[in-house]
């Protein structure tokens, strides 16, 4: 408790910079918001989606091909190379199914009792029941969505059941749940761009706020003096590293909460899905921040250098990232400079997340790559920070 | 009496310039130790291998009769150390940093509250609880260096020239403080290199240069070591050349000088020294304003020891 008491103490008296640094996020992360008041209303739009039947239209064929005509706009073109490759270069269509003659068959002989061949047919990456063509845009990616989404359920239940309508019948019924509440959920583009200011505008707050307040205050209790009192005194110093450790994350996940809370106050309501991803994505930059402020101030001991310090680190990386100007107003260079930066890929997800309108493996894959990329940073300085420590220490 | 604490063959290299060379010493319980010596003779040095903040080449350091070890915090709950630098948070006022540091060593609020306004009055600070560090001057600063390094009533301390720089008002302060802890049953390591200070306050005195001890003992033992026992400055105006040689020829003399119109002459051991220079410079009708005898210093002993002075 001493440790904690004091670390408040200390804090108590840099509160100010920590105000100043919440009320530039208000004002200016949140001053965007009232620029534009028309909310639309949004539903993920349907791909267009060219179906070439080789096979019968009966049975678990016709249930496929109904299916992807509910979720999807079906496409009339001329079953010929040239007006297909047209069709797919002016974007007439997203997406071009052929499915194979042996399409029906593969699957109803795929059930347990059946030879091991046939297994293949379905689960395995190069199908022979059904070939591809795509534009490989967003549209794209939800028909392809789709069309695995189905596959995968008749692979699974004709492995089960062996009656066709049986299959059929399974399959429709978990299609109608997931892929329901997968496409229709309603996003309001709107609020999403500025709540995606606001959170890239907040990494700019919490990277300053904890580089300033964690170094200065790491500084007093690491002062060369004050760190010899701690070290002869009757606690023990794993134990008081580790206190001083989780009392500056705990200050980092408060200061983290209140920004969060802010951003409901001001932005309003967006959908769960992306308020949590922008809530994770948010955390685990925060705590990548608390590792490099540990880290610098690990490099630097002299109070009167930090203020320069955090002005270089947040202020220049923030810019350089994209946090106060959108990222694609940044020159080339500059966003290749920057991905040696933690905001980098904080933000950048952050953008991905404005963009994206159905969540399924592919719009999911770059968001949780930027996050890893934040993981590997957060390794990295601490890391560095213990690498650093241990040279001092020899010194 | 009980031995609080012993080195034993001490030896601190930095690099290869030997910083303290071969120390050994006890300090018994309730005694108030001086360690004397000028500037870079090891006794900083001495004092951050003693409470393994340093690491050293060889020797043995033995507290309450268990070894020291950089995690005997057994011993450590019971050693208080004031350093050299002032050590306190800025940001924090006088209470809050006593507390701080109390904290490291009692959990108990109520024992600790206690335990600080004791400090707090043992080194005369009450009028200024609620002040900053920037607001003291720089004794008071010291002084509540002082308080940090001794409120958990530790029952050894360790003193690291605590008077450094400081004004004579809060200097008595600060030693009345140090004979009240040990007063209170504290024993009592003090380095410095004010001769005067040990002279009031030590029971013990060792003599450090460059890192070995040279002499030990009581104030009045090493004075003993010194050749000389008497120091008498005479005031004249004028004095002829020839006087000067024959007082240079009495009995125990052992120097005599005539500078600016100051006659000093140092004795060897010997009696009526004065009454005898008196009765002489009646004798030869030389007139005096002042004249004064003073006993030997530790610096005099320094001085005979080393063939320097202790301060430059
Ligand atoms: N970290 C260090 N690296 C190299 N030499 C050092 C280091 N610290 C001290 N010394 C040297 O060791 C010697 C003893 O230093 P120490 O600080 O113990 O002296 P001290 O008796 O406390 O002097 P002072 O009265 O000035 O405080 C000095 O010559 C000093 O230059
Ligand atoms: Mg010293």
């Amino acid at each position: 408790m001493t440790v904690f008491k004091t670390f408040s103490q200390v804090l108590n008296k840099y509160k100010a910079t920590v105000l100043m640094y919440t009320v530039m996020l208000v004002l200016f992360g949140g001053l965007n918001f009232k620029t534009s008041d028309n909310n639309v209303n949004f539903t993920a739009s349907k791909p267009d989606v060219l179906i070439i039947n080789e096979d019968e239209n009966i049975g678990i064929t016709k249930d496929f091909i109904d299916y992807l005509s509910e979720y999807t706009n079906i496409k009339d073109i001329e079953n010929n190379e040239d007006s297909i490759n047209d069709a797919l270069f002016y974007r007439d269509v997203n997406y071009i199914i052929y499915i194979k003659p042996n399409f029906r068959e593969s699957i109803l002989s795929n059930s347990p009792n059946k030879d091991e061949q046939f297994k293949q047919l379905i689960s395995s990456s190069d199908r022979t029941i059904v070939e591809i063509k795509t534009t490989g845009d967003y549209q794209a990616s939800i028909a392809d969505m789709l069309v695995n989404k189905y596959l995968h359920l008749a692979d699974i239940y004709s492995n089960t059941f062996e009656d066709e309508n049986e299959i059929i019948n399974h399959i429709q019924k978990t299609l109608s749940l997931e892929v329901e509440t997968e496409l229709t959920s309603k996003v309001d583009t709107n609020t999403l761009s500025q709540v995606t200011f606001y959170y890239n505008f907040l990494s700019y707050s919490v990277l300053a706020g904890c580089v300033y307040v964690i170094c200065l205050i790491l500084s007093s209790f690491k002062n060369k003096e004050i760190n010899k009192r701690t070290i002869i005194s009757s606690m023990n110093y794993k134990s008081f590293n580790l206190k001083l450790l989780l009392s500056n994350c705990l200050f980092a996940i408060v200061l983290w909460l209140i920004y969060i809370i802010l951003g409901f106050l001001l932005v309003g309501s967006i959908p769960t899905n992306y308020l949590i991803i922008y809530i994770i994505n948010s955390f685990i930059f925060t705590i990548c921040s608390v590792t490099i402020a540990f880290f610098i101030s690990n490099l630097i001991n002299n109070k009167n250098a930090i203020n320069g310090i955090v002005n270089v680190v947040a202020l220049g990386s923030s810019f350089l990232c994209g946090a106060f100007v959108p990222m694609e107003w940044l020159p080339d260079f500059v966003l290749k400079i920057a991905h040696v930066l933690p905001s980098y890929w904080y933000i950048k997800t952050n953008e991905l997340l404005k963009g994206v309108e159905v969540f399924n493996s592919i719009t999911l894959k770059p968001i949780i790559t930027n996050m890893l990329v934040l993981i590997v940073f957060i390794i990295a300085f601490v890391v560095l920070t213990n690498i650093v420590t241990k040279l001092k220490l020899k010194k | 009496m009980k031995t609080i604490l012993s080195v034993e063959n001490l030896i601190k290299k930095y690099k290869n310039f030997k910083a303290v060379d071969d120390l050994s010493f006890d300090v018994k319980k309730g005694e108030i130790l001086g360690l004397l010596g000028p500037n870079g003779s090891g006794k900083s040095t001495t004092i951050n291998c003693i409470l393994s903040l340093l690491k050293f080449e060889s020797g043995k350091i033995t507290i309450f009769g268990c070894e020291m070890r950089p995690d005997a915090y057994d011993i450590k709950k019971d050693i208080g150390v004031v350093f050299q630098e002032v050590a306190v948070f800025e940001e924090l006022n006088v209470i809050d940093n006593i507390d701080y540091f109390c904290g490291l060593y009692i959990k108990d609020k109520e024992y600790r509250k206690k335990c600080i306004d004791d400090a707090i009055k043992l080194v005369g600070l009450e009028d200024f609880k609620k002040f900053y560090p920037k607001q003291l001057s720089g004794g008071l600063l010291r002084r509540l260096n002082i308080a940090c390094g001794i409120a958990h009533k530790p029952k050894l301390v360790f003193l690291d020239e605590p008077t450094v720089a400081v004004d004579p008002q809060s200097r008595n302060n600060i030693l009345d403080g140090i004979k009240k802890l040990r007063d209170n049953g504290a024993t009592i390591i003090y380095t410095t290199h004010y001769m005067e200070e040990v002279e009031i306050l030590c029971d013990r005195v060792i003599i450090i240069d460059k890192g070995k001890i040279i002499a030990s003992g009581t104030g009045d033992e090493l004075k003993e070591l010194s050749k000389i026992e008497e120091k008498v400055t005479v005031e004249i105006d004028s004095l002829d050349e020839k006087i000067l040689e024959e007082i240079k020829q009495f009995k125990n003399v052992d120097e005599a000088t005539y500078n600016n119109g100051i006659l000093f002459i140092t004795y060897k051991k010997g009696k009526n020294n004065l009454s005898s220079l008196i009765d002489y410079l009646k004798k030869v009708d030389v007139h005096y304003d002042k004249i004064y005898s003073e006993r030997p210093t530790l610096n005099d002993v320094f001085l005979y020891l080393t063939g320097k002075e202790l301060r430059d």
